[in-house]
């Protein structure tokens, strides 16, 4: 039986490859290369060593198809495996957690590569990979990496297009079409889906703390350098969308966390606030704006001080800090009115004060001893608020890279030697000096300003906005924000920290240098895109489903409702793909030749002389010559200009349609 | 086992009346689909990519998953249509001796796009793969070795495909009863057959007997060199075969009787040795087997004509 299993009939047709057939090497090249694409944004956040390791692997892969070697034996396997694993858990500390499970999913994916013999092997593979595709977006899911795993996808389906090929090895474009084809296809479907299927809120199952780790953001805390190094970051902190036209921008302070409590080094939030009252003894030029914030694994949100309203979920705190009921861990769309022009605070408690006043006299005792000297001198707040910004306003400098301060008396340090700061710098000592000479004072941290969108009019923030200022307590004023860097740099907060600092970073540079604007533009229209695919790709959730199905005219939109239009559109889709499938399944159009030939072999076949499928026009042309000598003439000098229409250098109207003429004029029978 | 099961459950829906006349086109009806192992594995992974984006709501995990999901939706479709619409018709199949592989052939055509990965296979049988090219006719040969003497039937075919992924397999049914004739195994040890063994050893060559010369024809494909009327050929009187008129005397009949061995098959196979031999010779010789007769003879068709009558004489069923 087994010569006949290899014997090889004639005519281009081949035998199906056995079990034990080794895999052909083009396709698992094709497979290898998928992998390496899918893995390739992986091997830059991943450990060294695993990087070497899946490229060692699957270049000895690699070298196992091309030579026809045999794989690594099983007990070899197992001990990689092993100490893969091991590796892994010594890096991250678990074998849990996002970067720790796609390490070894990327190690498996690497070893599974290694020993694949059968085809079997190979579609758990092509499966892995898929899921591979799947990790890449727990860490961005930006339309460069949209688009760049859609490219993955479709080697991988072009990669099980080709093990689907039995016999001849496919051509690139054997591979690549019929995987576009499907592709495309299935976009439709696809949309269809993505608008139409349910989302439900929230994990079913708890979320590793890491899950989408990573991002920076602001801190419970505060200490010299924190903010400086934030500021490097050219990550996305949130955007606004101001419903009336944006207010000025040196009005634009985002209040995030307050920092009341002071250590000598760091300013720290309140474990425990009270609950805050939006009871405002003024509160004018109100300013209405829809955030979208990026996820910061926080509580917080940001509002223009002082919040006139609260989006669902969030409460207030009674040192005006907005709060989400738990931690952001997805982008989040809320709608906010604030007041610009405000007064809070003014009958404040006396536990509150007594919190903004503490400070600890063995640490930076100089800077204390300033403030209560100004304070003898003349403890009128508004006098010293004079004073300090006399102070600061004369040689201080604004800057990013500030020189390491004392750790036990770092703002002694800072006040009186090196005097080069950044704002958390500035906020710091300000607030330090304040409480020193008794006025009740904390730090707040939240963003400043942003880059404002011409093409949408959205106002961007980023880490890099990210600021640090004051706040202190005056009678009758109640709390009164006072920003210290503004006595530095006043740039800072009037145009923002580029214009403060000069471009940070290589874009900045990039786009400091471009005389015409092109590249502005450009970064502006890409902004735009981003925005929307942010808010309505990678933020479509429920709500955002429920806001869609709103905008069509379908308020309140469940399941049941979902699900039917869902059957409506698989069957449209299908429809449509099945009958688009059918329409190529028509005949190709026929030469005119080919046509008049056909009509002449009818009317020989109704003359009892059909024409068997196997005969060429020449044999055909013999047997019935042979039969009936009578018609010889005629049947000659048709099959005569047929053959040469058809398959010489072609023929002319004319000569097609004196072929055609014979034929209407040939009387067989 | 399942592939038992299956197989009865589309016998008993699909029963072809048999056998179906050609050519035979694959329509909408005759085409089943059911999914793959690979493609219930397939399903399962999209599952699972489904409660990831759920979980972890990723909205470009969704899209990948509603992507490939679609994907499988449409290469259903893509995996029937490989297979609709082909064009079938049986093929030539050559008769084989025992012992010798046999070709039930099919000729498949397409009557648009190229269909790749096409396979025909008979019950049990490994498939044969073929790719069908546009405006050619692809011809699929199943190999299946000759075992027994008499007629080889093909059954049911069973056309297939799994193009492009491979999550479906789409199928058909067809059955032109094909068959192959097969002849007894001729047996090396049978030795001449009597007569011509006879007159071989008076003469040593066993042409040149005292048959009398009888006329000159226009030379046939086929005619052997030793009747080629060489001399005529000399005169330039063209290419002419020489025709013997064979007597009552020397007519070589191959009787069943003069076969001598202790069963049936090996006596046809020592009789299929013989036609074959004195068709090599060129001898005129006729078969006698109990209850059927053909008369003197020679040529391609004679010889089939006896190798039939050997091959379903009492042939085994």
């Amino acid at each position: 039986m087994s010569a006949v299993a290899t014997l090889r009939p004639p005519g281009g047709v081949l035998k199906a490859p056995g079990v034990s057939a080794p895999l052909d090497v083009k396709n698992v090249l094709w497979l290898l290369a998928a992998m390496v694409f899918v893995v390739g944004p992986h091997l830059l956040r991943l450990p060294v060593w695993v990087t070497i390791f899946f490229l060692v692997t699957v270049a000895w892969r690699a070298w196992i198809s091309w030579s026809a070697l045999r794989s690594p034996p099983r007990w070899f396997m197992w001990g990689v495996t092993i100490a893969t694993t091991y590796g892994t858990f010594l890096t991250y500390g678990r074998i849990f957690g996002r970067e720790a499970g796609v390490t070894l999913l990327i190690i498996m994916a690497a070893l599974k590569l290694l020993e694949m013999r059968t085809q079997r092997d190979v579609i758990l593979a092509i499966y892995l990979g898929f899921f591979l595709v799947m990790t890449n977006f727990l860490f961005s899911q930006t339309i460069p990496l949209g688009l760049y795993m859609l490219a993955c996808v479709w080697i991988f389906i072009a990669t099980l297009v080709g093990f689907n090929r039995v016999g001849r090895s496919p051509t690139l474009r054997e591979r690549l079409r019929p995987a576009g084809a499907l592709l495309i296809q299935a976009l439709p479907l696809m949309v269809a889906f993505f608008i139409l299927f349910p989302r439900t809120q929230g994990p079913l199952w708890a979320l590793p703390q890491d899950a989408k780790a990573g991002q920076t953001g602001l801190s419970e805390s505060m200490s010299p350098g924190n903010i400086a190094n934030l500021i490097k970051s050219d990550q996305l902190a949130f955007r606004v969308q101001f419903e009336n036209g944006m207010p000025p921008y040196r009005s634009l302070y985002w209040r995030g966390p307050v920092l009341a409590d002071f250590d000598g080094a760091t300013w720290k939030m309140r474990p425990y606030a009270s609950q805050g009252h939006m009871d405002y003894a003024r509160r004018e030029r109100p300013s209405k704006y829809v955030v979208t914030l990026e996820p910061h694994q926080k509580t917080w949100m940001f509002a223009l001080d002082v919040p006139g309203s609260l989006p669902d979920g969030a409460q207030l705190l009674s040192d005006l800090q907005m709060r989400y009921r738990r931690p952001i861990v997805e982008r989040m769309r809320y709608e906010v009115l604030s007041y610009l022009d405000y007064r809070f605070g003014d009958r404040a408690n006396r536990v509150q004060l007594e919190q903004a006043l503490a400070l600890d006299e063995t640490r930076n005792p100089k800077t204390v001893a300033l403030g209560r000297q100004w304070a003898k001198e003349n403890p009128d707040p508004r006098i010293l608020l004079s004073r300090a910004a006399k102070f600061f306003g004369t040689g201080f400098a604004y800057t990013l890279e500030p020189p390491t301060l004392d750790r036990q008396d770092p703002f002694d340090d800072f006040v009186f030697n090196s005097r080069q700061g950044f704002c958390e710098h500035f906020a710091g000592a300000f607030t330090l000096l304040m409480r020193a000479a008794g006025v009740p004072a904390r730090v707040v941290t939240g963003y400043q300003g942003g880059e404002v969108n011409p093409l949408n009019n959205e106002l961007i923030v980023r880490q890099a906005d990210a600021h640090a200022w004051s706040e202190i307590w005056v009678r009758e004023e109640g709390w009164v924000r006072i920003d210290p860097t503004a006595a530095v740099a006043p740039m800072r907060v009037e145009n923002g920290v580029n214009a403060a600092l000069g471009p940070i970073g290589l874009q900045a540079v990039l786009i400091d240098a471009d005389k015409f604007g092109l590249l502005a533009n450009l970064r502006f229209a890409w902004q735009v895109m981003n925005s929307n695919w942010d808010a309505w790709v990678v933020g479509y959730n429920m709500d955002r489903q429920r806001q869609f199905f709103s905008g069509m005219g379908v308020p309140n939109v469940d399941w049941r409702t979902l699900g039917f239009w869902l059957m409506i559109a698989i069957f449209a889709a299908g429809a449509a793909v099945a009958i688009g499938l059918l329409v190529h399944d028509r005949p190709p159009p026929r030469e005119p030749s080919l046509i008049a030939w056909n009509r002449f072999c009818a009317k020989m076949a109704a003359a009892g002389l059909g024409r068997a499928p196997h005969e060429g026009p020449l044999d055909y042309l013999r047997r019935v010559a042979d039969k009936r000598p009578e018609l010889a003439k005629d049947l000659e000098e048709i099959t005569r200009r047929y053959v040469a229409a058809r398959y010489g250098s072609g023929a002319s109207r004319e000569e097609i349609r004196a072929l055609s003429k014979l034929v209407s004029d040939f009387r067989p029978a | 086992m399942i592939a038992n099961i299956r197989q009865s459950i589309s016998d008993w829906i699909f029963r072809a009346t048999v056998p179906e006349a050609p050519p035979v086109t694959l329509v909408q009806r005759r085409i089943f689909i059911l999914p793959t192992k690979q493609g219930y594995l397939f399903g399962f992974t999209v599952l699972l990519l489904l409660l990831a984006s759920i979980n972890y709501s990723l909205s470009l995990g969704f899209t990948l998953t509603f992507l490939l999901g679609s994907m499988a939706g449409v290469a259903m479709l893509h995996t029937w249509r490989n297979l609709a619409h082909l064009k079938l018709r049986p093929g030539r199949c050559e008769p084989v001796f025992v012992g010798e592989i046999a070709h039930f052939n099919v000729s498949v055509e397409t009557p648009s796009q190229t269909r790749f990965s096409i396979a025909v296979r008979r019950r049990g049988d490994e498939p044969v793969y073929a790719d069908i090219v546009a405006s050619e006719t692809a011809s699929i040969a199943m190999a299946v070795p000759a075992m027994r003497r008499g007629l080889l039937t093909c059954g049911r075919l069973e056309i297939f495909t799994r193009y492009p992924v491979g999550f479906f397999h789409a199928w058909s049914y067809v059955d032109f009863g094909l068959t192959v004739l097969v002849y007894p195994r001729p047996d090396p040890r049978a030795g001449n057959p009597p007569s011509l063994s006879r007159s071989a050893s008076e003469e040593g060559i066993p042409i040149a007997g005292d048959e009398e010369f009888n006329m000159l024809r226009a030379y046939r494909p086929g005619d052997t060199p030793k009747q080629i009327a060489w001399k005529a050929l000399a005169r330039e009187q063209g290419l002419l075969t020489k025709e013997f008129n064979a007597t009552a005397s020397s007519e070589l009949v191959l009787d069943f009787d003069d076969a001598r061995a202790p069963d049936l098959e090996t006596r046809l196979s020592i009789l299929c040795q013989w036609v074959l031999q004195a068709e090599q010779f060129g001898q005129s010789y006729g078969l006698r087997l109990p209850g059927r007769e053909i008369g003197s003879g020679r040529g391609e068709a004679h010889r089939a004509r006896c190798l039939e009558a050997l091959a379903l004489f009492e042939a085994p069923r």
